[in-house]
């Protein structure tokens, strides 16, 4: 770990060789069901990182437990050195978390939540409105700014989590799904601000399933399935042969064995439309 | 439409069965409901209609069955919006789809609206009524047309409210409202009862002969009027008031007509609404009022948003309003059935002073913003605080005023430190209580069911957290109440105002210690509270 010191100002190249996020053995098991099984995972500083699989493959749940809301049963998290669950005081500041499926305070409006979320992080109060103003003109939420959250559609709901994550410019941000349900244009908009977010020397760590969105964005991607890490690596080497990391994710998570989509279903489409008379 | 076309009429009304058949379905609970209401309602309705027939015949039978008419209209034009749920085709939104134009969907409506234990509570009302006031064949004549007439306005009245509000109906602010019915059905009893009581003070109906004097003239009570009138033999009046009734019924349909072929001919908005002219005003406000008098740190943003939240969010809303409205009635209640002891002005603590449970549950999956915010005890000491002091920045004021003004109210001044020293003893012991209950047995309360207050499964939890709480609160306030209880057996009466101190002691360093004490629990605990709050 070199990043012990956090006034210390590493070069870009220096971060870039520092894990953001050091992962080793963590395992959660909800009742009966395994949701991550034992994962061990070193996320590189500064880059732009994504984490994919399909639904259910323990997505949501390994970033809760590195962002430290959700107890692991087993294993550590180290976030920029710090290990996450016996030393929360220094990580809680360090990074910036956009949860999946949960709320925000929906009664206050936007511009208040980004205020009070600043008071909680300890900025003074002149800090805290100029950040907020400049998120919210960043994001395009002026005017939106004194409406009460409840009454945001999906992609402002993400966009003002996003700057609720941002706030405190944090090290590492964790951000579950950050364009699910989100529009071509403020998708633009939140690619934008992370875009140049990382330039600075930032780690952005993203869960999806878009594979296009994740292959135009990240250079660094992992790879999850039934609670575990199939694979993991720079973009390149995680897409190997394969013509696309689109294709090279189905064959990871297994999904190539199956044979075609839909071949049970002979009866589907044109030729034995007529009243089943073949 | 071809003249041809069947009527739609029967295929509403069925419509209108299946929704009230599958809905029962859905579980035996709610089919109980059912069974047990319409036979509540139908015992009612028989009990009130022989309380009309046999009010018949007394000289203020107009007294009392006119404003009864004009009750039961405003209860229909309140219902769709506080009470959207209990009719599914009340939203014209859901039909406008249907190739149908309004012309043909209204009578259909209007006759569907006829079932359902409403209506027919409705009915039975309007029996009574035109039957205690038809004398002679004027009279029964005036009640054959009196009769649809009433039902009609009133299904109307419903409709039409409906058919306007729609865009509030199915807004946010809409579900907002009609978590607020209970409180409107709570204050409505309570303002019925209060009513009844002054009657029965008042020498009876005739009390309200001024009042019926000008219903008479406001439709649809002009209806049953009219049937007092005909029987009467003022003929004039009787046709007059009828008129007053059909006119405003056909206003009513006109109205209903009107906004129901707009929403069948202009496009949806119901996502363009962006700014309306309320919200410009919000956050506008700046540092003025209480934002600019509470310091900008954890301390104050917390205490701002719990406030807050205690005006805007509607399930915290009906929580204070029931703690602040019943804590000033029950005593009040009390005195006026003569058992007026001044320690009843201590109730208007206790029901303060739980406000302070289930804090975390509060906030839903939202609390993973204050759990990502705290990374220490001292975080969650002030976090934890700042909720507390939130809720004593009311409750002390209130609590006082209340046992002030109630001690006044029956003449024992000299009881006003003994008495106040109780009341916030027990406030702060049971906020105490509330801080570790909060961390110790947190449960979601689910923010997307008006009805629902605690998720499947967290029943047990929460009846532990409130009783067990309460039951813990009330043990740590025995030495307090066995000292009032000691210095008034021994004598001691000259003593009692050293309560006022001991109880000030008691209730601010009850807090002060169970802060200290939860404070580093919560911190440790946070994974799991926002577990338990995000269920449901």
């Amino acid at each position: 770990m070199t990043l012990h010191d956090p006034q210390q100002q590493l070069d870009a190249t220096d971060r870039r060789n520092a894990a953001a996020v050091r992962v080793r053995g963590l395992r959660k098991q909800f009742g009966g069901q395994v949701a991550v099984d034992g994962i061990d995972l070193d996320v590189p500083s500064g880059r732009f990182v994504g984490l994919v699989g399909p639904n259910g493959a323990g997505k949501t749940t390994t970033l809760s437990m590195i962002t430290g809301l959700l107890r692991p049963d087993s294993g550590t998290v180290e976030v920029a050195g710090r290990d996450v669950w016996r030393d929360p005081v220094d990580v809680k500041s360090r990074i910036g978390v956009l949860p999946e499926g949960l709320r925000l305070f929906e009664r206050l409006s936007g511009r208040e939540l980004l205020g009070h979320l600043g008071a909680l992080r300890g900025f003074p109060r002149q800090e805290a409105e100029r950040r907020t103003s400049q998120l919210l003109d960043t994001l395009d939420l002026v005017g939106a700014q004194h409406k009460l959250i409840v009454d945001y559609s999906t992609g402002m709901r993400k966009k003002i989590g996003l700057a609720a994550a941002l706030l405190h410019n944090p090290e590492v941000l964790f951000l579950d799904e950050p364009f699910e349900g989100v529009d071509p244009v403020s998708a633009e908009t939140i690619r934008g601000v992370l875009e140049r977010y990382t330039g600075s020397g930032a780690t952005v760590v993203f869960s999806s399933h878009v594979m296009e969105l994740v292959e135009s964005l990240c250079e660094w991607v992992a790879v999850m399935a039934v609670g575990s890490i199939r694979a993991h690596g720079p973009i390149g080497e995680v897409r190997g042969s394969a013509g696309s990391l689109h294709e090279a994710f189905l064959h990871l998570v297994g999904a190539n064995g199956r044979g075609t989509p839909g071949d049970g279903l002979d009866w589907l489409g044109g030729g034995s439309r007529s009243g089943g008379a073949e | 439409m071809r003249a041809a076309a069947p009527s739609v009429t029967w295929t509403f009304t069925r419509l209108k069965l299946s929704l009230l058949r599958n809905g029962l379905r859905q579980s035996s609970g709610r089919t109980a409901a059912f069974v047990i209401s319409i036979v509540l309602v139908l015992l009612l309705g028989a009990g009130q209609l022989l309380g009309l027939i046999l009010l018949r015949g007394s000289e203020h039978a107009a007294a009392g069955v006119v404003p009864l008419a004009a009750l039961m209209a405003l209860g229909w034009a309140v219902m769709p919006v506080f009470f959207p749920s209990g009719d599914e085709t009340l939203d014209p939104t859901r039909l406008v789809m249907l190739p149908l134009r309004a012309r043909r969907l209204m009578p259909a409506l209007l006759i569907a609206s006829l079932v359902g234990i409403g209506p027919l509570f409705t009915v039975l009302v309007a029996l009574g009524a035109v039957l205690a006031l038809a004398h002679g064949a004027a009279g029964v004549v005036a009640a054959v047309i009196a009769l649809p007439l009433l039902v009609l306005v009133c299904l109307a009245l419903a409709r039409a409210v409906a058919a306007v509000n729609v865009r509030l109906l199915t807004s946010r602010r809409g579900r907002d409202l009609a978590l607020l019915s209970g409180l409107v059905i709570a204050v409505g009893v309570q303002l019925l009862n209060l009513g009844v009581q002054r009657l029965s003070d008042a020498g009876g109906l005739s009390a309200l002969e001024p009042v019926a004097d000008v219903l008479a003239w406001v439709p649809p009570a002009s209806a049953v009027a009219a049937v007092q009138s005909a029987g009467e033999g003022a003929y004039g009046p009787a046709l007059a008031q009828v008129a007053l009734s059909a006119a405003a019924l056909a206003v009513l349909l006109w109205w209903w007509f009107r906004s129901l072929d707009r929403l069948m001919t202009s496009p949806d908005a119901s996502t363009v609404q962006a700014v309306t002219a309320r919200e410009k005003s919000r956050g506008r406000t700046g540092r003025k009022g209480l934002t600019g008098l509470l310091p900008h740190s954890r301390t104050g943003a917390v205490m701002l948003r719990t406030l807050r939240y205690a005006w805007r969010d509607p399930k915290t809303k009906v929580g204070w309003a029931s703690s602040l409205g019943v804590g000033i009635l029950l005593p009040a209640v009390f005195a006026a059935q003569g058992n007026g002891s001044v320690y009843n002005a201590c109730w208007v603590a206790g029901l303060l002073g739980i406000q302070m449970y289930n804090q975390f549950g509060q906030d839903y999956s939202g609390f993973w913003l204050v759990a990502s915010t705290i990374s220490s005890a001292r975080d969650a000491y002030v976090e934890t605080r700042a909720r507390m002091l939130a809720i004593a920045l009311i409750a002390v004021p209130y609590v006082t005023a209340v046992v002030v003004a109630y001690s006044l109210l029956l003449g024992e001044w000299q009881a006003i430190p003994e008495v106040l020293g109780l009341a916030l003893g027990l406030l702060g012991v049971l906020m105490a209580t509330g801080v570790y209950t909060s961390y110790r047995f947190p449960y979601s309360i689910p923010q997307d069911s008006g009805y629902k207050n605690v998720a499947p499964g967290q029943g047990s939890l929460a009846y532990l957290s409130i009783f067990g709480g309460m039951a813990i609160g009330a043990l740590l306030c025995a030495p307090l109440v066995a000292l009032t209880i000691w210095l008034h057996l021994s004598g001691g009466h000259a003593w009692l105002w050293a309560l006022l101190p001991v109880g000030l002691l008691y209730g601010f360093s009850a807090p002060a210690l169970a802060l200290r004490g939860a404070a580093p629990r919560v911190a440790a605990r946070l994974p799991e509270i926002l577990t338990a709050v995000s269920r449901g």
